[in-house]
């Protein structure tokens, strides 16, 4: 039986992007706070590697429980109203609770 | 002509950034439209851009969690622990996380 997954090196790709904004941002606050106090300090440069590839299974599987819970919990909404379709309106009744759950 | 360099970077960015939400989007839907489908189900357009949407920005907050977590923890790159630790709220995922953590790894925690 064919699981739908995310792929690891698609998630790999989005998780590298946000780490090295949040690198560059860092490294602007650190250079910033270099002019203001005119020392030449160096600052503990911790560089973040990434994820270990298991790790990385294991947030395509996180993710896509994220995925699979929204539709599970929109369509007994839908269900209960008889509805063969997944709308906007049994998804708004279920988002608060996921939301607040993930 | 530095600004028309920062400039050309930003919206390089932008392009790939882009990219990967639709490469994303197209994993959700596929696997939005399987589940719906278990239930004898079928979801309507605006819900799947909604949940992609909301399963990006999700993966986002992860990326900053491990990253967070794994410096508290002084390791220089995320590991299984970190990603159980940012499911923490998930109480039942979280077992079932643990059971899908390769045994190679904890055994690995075992010897050091």
């Amino acid at each position: 039986m064919e699981e739908h997954t995310f792929d690891p090196d698609l998630v790999r790709e989005i998780f590298g992007l946000v780490w090295r904004r949040t690198a560059a941002e860092r490294d602007k606050n650190e250079n910033s706070q270099n002019v203001d106090a005119e020392v030449g300090a160096s600052t503990s440069k911790k560089k973040f590697n990434g994820a270990n590839p298991h790790a990385l299974k294991l947030s395509c599987e996180l993710l896509r429980i994220f995925v699979t819970e929204a539709i599970q919990r929109a369509s007994a909404i839908a269900e209960i109203e008889g509805s063969p379709k997944i709308e906007a309106t049994h998804l708004e009744r279920i988002l608060p609770q996921l939301l607040l759950d993930f | 002509m530095a600004t028309n360099d920062v400039e050309r970077e930003e919206e390089e960015d932008e392009s790939v950034n882009q990219l990967l939400r639709d490469r994303f989007r197209l994993c959700t839907i596929s696997i939005a439209e399987a589940e719906a489908m278990k239930n004898g189900m079928e979801v309507s357009q605006p819900i799947l851009s909604c949940i992609s949407d909301l399963a990006c920005k999700y993966a986002q907050q992860l990326a900053k969690d491990l990253e967070l977590f794994s410096q508290h923890g002084t390791r220089k790159s995320a590991s299984t622990k970190d990603v159980i630790l940012s499911a923490a709220s998930l109480r039942s995922s979280c077992y079932d996380l643990k059971q899908k953590t390769p045994q190679s790894e904890k055994k690995r925690r075992k010897i050091t």
